[in-house]
């Protein structure tokens, strides 16, 4: 009987404290709609930085994604943009530098060549007006057994 | 994940209810804009994924954090701990019923033919500095529980506490604001 009236006290308390409360809380929300204008100003101009902000970090999160969805090796990266720009721009640089040293590799190995060619020209006893001699040239191309 | 129409919509419903709790908690006006400025912002570039129904808890913790930030900045750690130290109560609870101080204060507030604006201004003033002179963690629980309207589950979250300390902050609040404004005139 004693727990039943007990628990009824502490229902009908709380009931009590939460009505009350839920007053203070109404004056308090009245007041604060009231605010200064120079504070209300400066609350719309946070809250423009923030939704600014959001949208540049939605943004950056939808970026990583792509990336990621496309295997390179940026994972740990995916919300700094910074680093996406970075990321995304070693691939090309990649693939000019190979072409680069394609390129370089192919002129050495015609020098060389060349060079190899002009030595044994230099170097052979035979001089090299000899070449410019139709009849040798005929005697160059003819079987050994002729 | 939040549109920004939903981010916005959330910032401005709650903006202005977060100046006044982080003025309340430390006291200066620029201090509480530049608290919420950056709660807005770490909301917005942290969570901007999350769905626009987890804001209202996260936004209120990360608020919370923030005036915490403020104060460890401010080093004045020490009167924090003062301020969050549990409300002593005088042991006169039973000496008032807070129902009639409740139905007196409704009924004050709500006359408005009897009281003209400025006496209405003067209560509301008078409300705003009982709220403010409460113990840090009772308001913190009250002012999340009551006027952000989280349960007490969330209000226990979002303090880094148990549920069962939100009910005695809670509680201890109401009587201590109760208290305050039968002193001051505000109930009989």
């Amino acid at each position: 009987m004693n727990r039943t009236e007990n628990n009824y006290r502490l229902a009908a308390s709380d009931v009590v404290e939460s009505r009350f409360a839920h007053t203070v809380t109404a004056r308090l929300s009245e007041r604060a709609d009231t605010v200064a204008p120079e504070i209300g100003e400066r609350l719309r101009f946070a809250r423009e930085k923030a939704v600014e902000a959001g949208r540049l970090a939605r943004q950056g999160a939808v970026y990583g994604l792509g990336v990621t969805a496309h295997g390179a090796a940026v994972a740990g990266f995916s919300r700094s943009r910074w680093w996406l720009r970075i990321a995304s721009a070693l691939p090309l640089a990649a693939l000019v530098a190979g072409l680069a040293i394609i390129q370089e590799s192919q002129t050495r190995s015609q020098i060389s060549v060349a060079a190899e060619v002009d030595a044994a020209l230099l170097g052979d006893d035979l001089p090299i007006n000899a070449y410019r001699d139709a009849g040798f040239v005929e005697y160059l191309k003819a079987p050994p057994g002729e | 994940m939040a549109t920004d129409k939903e981010l916005s919509d959330f910032l401005k419903s709650v903006e202005k209810r977060a100046w006044k709790r982080a003025v309340y908690a430390v006291r200066d006006e620029d201090a509480a804009l530049d608290i919420v400025q950056d709660a807005m912002i770490r909301l917005a570039e942290k969570y901007v994924d999350r769905p626009a129904a987890e804001l209202p808890l996260l936004f209120q913790r990360i608020v919370s954090n923030a005036t915490m930030d403020w104060f460890r900045r401010q080093k004045v750690r020490n009167q924090v701990v003062r301020n969050f130290s549990d409300f002593e109560s005088a042991g006169a609870e039973g000496e008032f019923d807070i129902l009639d101080t409740l139905e007196a204060l409704g009924s004050t507030l709500e006359s408005e033919s009897a009281a003209d604006s400025v006496s209405r201004a003067q209560i509301l003033q008078v409300i705003d500095e009982a709220v403010a002179e409460l113990p840090a963690r009772q308001r913190e629980a009250f002012l999340l529980r009551y006027w952000e309207e989280l349960d007490v589950a969330e209000t226990a979250a979002s303090m880094g506490c148990s549920e069962g300390s939100v009910k005695t902050h809670c509680s201890r609040a109401v009587h201590a604001l109760a208290k305050t404004l039968k002193a001051k005139g505000i109930a009989p």
